[in-house]
């Protein structure tokens, strides 16, 4: 029995607004973006990049622009705007000196790709990023494990009404379980005990928390229902926060999972289209030249060649 | 850059002067050196403070008296000269309207109305510039003019702050090119001066402005306040600049910049043309007494432009002592007309900074206007009708805005923070003219366009446009005409080694990079194609590597080379930039 839980790593890097965070945030992602950088070594590199001389290769991998300026996918241009200046203000070469320069530089470029409509929607296609947005931490995995066969009804406790009565607990040990942190109770287990004992159970909460929901919508009730952190302004703010009405959140995260969905979707149509740019001639040209640079001597003596015809030719006029 | 200077504990109650001995050893200076006067500010380790010269004065006229053996300037203390004599010919002024430009520029034979000599040949090479001393013309150069200055100006600072003065940050007009950039470093190196900074006059201004926004917001406690959007309109004597910024947070990002050699030295001029209209012929002979008359006639003309300021018509009377008096009244509407045409080019310079700055004029907050010629009254009309605005910004003095964010800049680049946050600020600045590179048919094709914020680097993909080209020339040129003829030469490299393909096929990757200091690095280099590894080791060279402002050179190129060497661009699509 396997109860699937948060992915851990996931909130290393949803700290917006935090400049001091963003270095650490580099080397959890660098690796990954690398890859996606050499896939497509030709199409979705980004303007940075370097052109050999004293800087290593490295150095010139792109990072993810968002990542530089600290701020999420989803971020509007005015928080671009914000972080883009609290960073500058860290890092430019009049306050930081000389080495702040490269650093300075990728903050220039990436602020300019962010904040045209057009570039970054181009962009985030490049990078092959889907924007994130209030559900990304979502896995699609929930929180309680299954005994038995799939079934299409399962147990829910909606943990913002509960009073932490434990009586849901008493009756079926197996199936819930109280999550002392929080003073509420929760599916642990779905069909842990008896359907008998499940039932006293349901009945038996004074407040009605438990419910019978689609088996589908489980995971996303129970993702939603869990407090999720809160972004924080400097000081203010911050800690955690859940939906008061669980079912009505769930709806409209379904909703804009769809609409994501579809919206990726046509994206990488689009974005297909744009990276395609050589024609059949272009890639044979391309081959050609590659071909040649391996048969250099060879092409010097074509050339050679060349010249003497050219001589000859004119020789003959 | 050096360690972080010690700071002054906030709560010792010493003087400026105290400070500055001991904390701010390392502490660059901002200077302005204006085509007519000039002024130093240092930052005294609580605000920017304004060096006097030992007449007091904060604002000193800018000019270089030669006499017999040695030669003073207009900060120096000795001796104070009068107008009359600065306009005697043995003084040289308007250096800045001079420095860096070629005997081929309408500005230098526009000089030829001043009294010391100025000789062109119209062949591309530095003017001839002399002054009168002992009735010999003596030659001298504008850089050498401007050093002289500078160790004057050097040597006040030095005397008031009691310590050495190394590091400057100066001011120079947004319309500066490279080369008129690298002459007046050349010049404060000849003055023992190093510069850590050359800021076009209204980033400087627009510091000023994100400091006094910091201020106010942490006085009203609002944090970091929410965006400003400003518009600075500097007009002096020799160059009018426009700029937009948008400010919030102490940090102001310069959107757009403008720029003209264009101020009061041309509407002098105008005026001049106006009451003498045989101007020309009247001094084509300069001697002792024409240049005398002349002066007086300057005299008269720059003070009644002063009074029309404030009032609406001025009784011009002046005998200029060879027979010829000049008596009339001069009219505001006549002094308008006059220079109707420096006027429809401030408008042009503030709609086409609008413009490349994407705003309109609701979107303004804040005008501020500053410089000598911002006291005309037209021209204040004319800048806040263009920006609909009543009045314009106040708290900032005109003539010293620029020197101030000088001095800040100096601060801020030296590494000094200030406790009271009166020195969390940074001006992003932009570039003001597009660079590029030449390629086949001689068009222009820019790398880093104008506005960027810097320090920016960018590259590009060029590609042979001969079959089996093996070595290909990099010509760099700066400005924004799609033809390279209408941009100034920066300098000129060859990259070697380029795989012998056919045409079309290789790789040939310029990068352009600019730092803070404004410094251009271009780097050059053949590719294997369909890869990012380099052929050869790349060539990286410093721009510009030309000495004058002439584009003779690439005449030349083409005559010797034709486009045996030329580069031409590839195909939107295959450049690794797709991301912009």
């Amino acid at each position: 029995m396997i109860s699937c839980s948060r992915n851990p790593g996931v909130f290393a890097f949803s700290m917006p607004d935090k400049p001091g965070k963003v270095d650490h945030i580099f080397h959890f992602r660098s690796t990954r973006i690398t890859t996606v950088y050499n896939a497509r070594s030709r199409g979705a590199a980004t303007g940075i990049r370097c052109c050999g001389g004293k800087k290593g290769r490295e150095d010139c991998v792109p990072r993810n622009y968002y990542e530089l300026l600290g701020v999420s996918t989803d971020s509007t241009p005015q928080q671009i705007k914000d972080a883009y200046r609290s960073l500058q203000k860290k890092h430019h070469p009049d306050i930081a000196g000389q080495k702040g320069h490269d650093y300075t530089l990728m903050l220039n470029q990436a602020y300019r790709t962010l904040m045209r409509e057009e570039s970054r929607s181009r962009y985030d296609t490049a990078c092959g990023r889907r924007s994130e947005w209030s559900g990304s931490k979502y896995s699609g995995l929930g929180y309680s494990s299954w005994n038995g066969p799939l079934r299409s009804q399962a147990l829910f406790v909606d943990e913002h009404r509960c009073i932490g009565c434990r009586e849901c607990v008493h009756h079926a040990s197996e199936t819930f379980e109280m999550d002392e942190a929080f003073g509420s109770a929760r599916v642990k287990v779905q069909f842990g005990d008896h359907a008998k004992n499940i039932e006293v159970s349901v009945d038996s909460c004074p407040v009605n928390c438990i419910h019978w929901v689609d088996a589908e919508e489980l995971p996303l009730l129970e993702f939603l229902v869990r407090p999720q952190p809160k972004q924080a302004y400097g000081v203010f703010g911050g800690g955690w926060e859940r939906p008061a009405d669980v079912f009505a959140a769930a709806k409209s995260l379904k909703k804009q999972l769809k609409e994501h969905k579809e919206k990726k979707r046509n994206r990488d149509r689009k974005g297909d289209a744009e990276i395609e740019p050589e024609t059949t001639a272009q890639t044979k040209a391309r081959y050609h030249a590659s071909m040649k640079l391996q048969f250099q001597e060879l092409l010097q003596m074509f050339g050679r060649l060349g010249e003497f015809f050219v001589a000859k030719e004119s020789k003959e006029k | 850059m050096a360690e972080q200077p010690y700071m002054v504990a906030s709560d010792s109650e010493t003087t400026g002067d105290d400070k500055s001995q001991s904390a701010f050893h390392d502490l660059a200076i901002g200077i302005e050196v204006g085509t007519s006067k000039c002024s130093i500010a240092v930052w005294n380790g609580a605000r920017v403070e304004l060096l006097r010269n030992t007449r007091k004065q904060k604002a000193m006229r800018s000019f270089v008296m030669f006499k017999d053996d040695m030669s003073s300037g207009g900060a120096s203390n000795e001796t104070a000269y009068e107008e009359k004599e600065i306009l005697s010919g043995s003084a040289i002024f308007n250096m800045k309207r001079l420095i860096g430009r070629a005997d081929t520029d309408p500005i230098v034979h526009a000089s030829k109305s001043l009294p010391f000599v100025v000789q062109t040949l119209g062949i591309g090479v530095k003017p001839f510039i002399a002054a009168l001393v002992n009735n010999v013309w003596k030659s001298t150069t504008p850089e050498e003019v401007l050093a002289i200055f500078l160790v004057e100006l050097k040597t006040t600072a030095e005397v008031q702050l009691k310590r050495l003065i190394r590091n400057v940050v100066l001011t120079i007009p947004v319309s500066f090119n490279r080369f008129q950039q690298i002459r007046v470093e050349r010049a404060c190196a000849m003055a023992g001066l190093h510069v850590l900074r050359l800021m076009p006059e209204p980033a400087a201004v627009a510091l000023l402005y994100a400091q006094q926004q910091q201020q106010q917001s942490l006085h009203e406690s609002m944090g970091s306040g929410c965006e400003k959007v400003a518009l600075i309109f500097n007009m002096g004597a020799g160059y009018c600049d426009v700029a937009t910024t948008a400010t919030a947070g102490g940090v102001s990002q310069i959107k757009a910049m403008q720029g003209f050699t264009l101020g009061g030295e041309d509407i002098l001029k105008n005026v001049l043309y106006h009451l003498l209209p045989n101007f020309d012929s009247l001094y084509s002979i300069r001697d002792t007494n024409k240049i005398r008359s002349m002066g007086l006639l300057r005299i008269a003309a720059q003070d009644a432009i002063h009074k029309l300021s404030t009032q609406s018509s001025v009784q011009i009377n002046v005998d200029l002592g060879d027979g010829t008096k000049v008596q009339r009244v001069l009219h505001q509407s006549e002094f308008e007309e006059v220079n109707r045409n420096v006027f429809e080019i401030c408008e042009k310079l503030i709609k086409l900074c609008l413009a490349d700055s994407k705003l309109a004029a609701e979107d303004i907050n804040d005008v501020i206007l500053v410089g000598g010629c911002s006291r005309i009254p037209k021209i204040r009309s004319l800048v806040l009708g263009l920006c609909e605005k009543e009045k314009e910004y106040e708290g900032m003095d005109a003539l010293e805005a620029a020197v101030t964010g000088a001095a800040l800049e100096g601060a801020v680049a030296s590494g000094i923070t200030d406790p009271s946050g009166s020195l969390d600020m940074l001006t992003i600045q932009a570039t003001p003219l597009s660079l590029g590179i030449r390629v086949h048919g001689g068009g222009f094709v820019p790398i880093i366009q104008r506005n960027t914020a810097i320090p920016v680097r960018k590259s590009m993909i060029f590609t042979t446009a001969q079959d089996g080209q093996t070595e290909a020339l990099i010509v760099v040129y700066e400005g924004d005409g799609k033809m390279v003829e209408e941009n100034h030469l920066m300098g000129y490299f060859k990259v070697t080694a380029i795989p012998p393909v056919l045409k079309g096929t290789a790789e040939i990757s310029v990068c352009m990079d600019i730092d803070a200091a404004n410094t251009l690095r271009v780097f050059a280099g053949a590719m294997m194609p369909g890869t990012d590894r380099a052929v050869s080791p790349f060539f990286e060279v410093r721009m510009p590597t030309l000495d004058d402002g002439h584009g003779w050179c690439a005449q030349a190129l083409v005559k010797t080379h034709g486009s045996a060497l030329d580069l031409t661009t590839i195909p939107k699509e295959l450049q690794p930039q797709k991301v912009q």
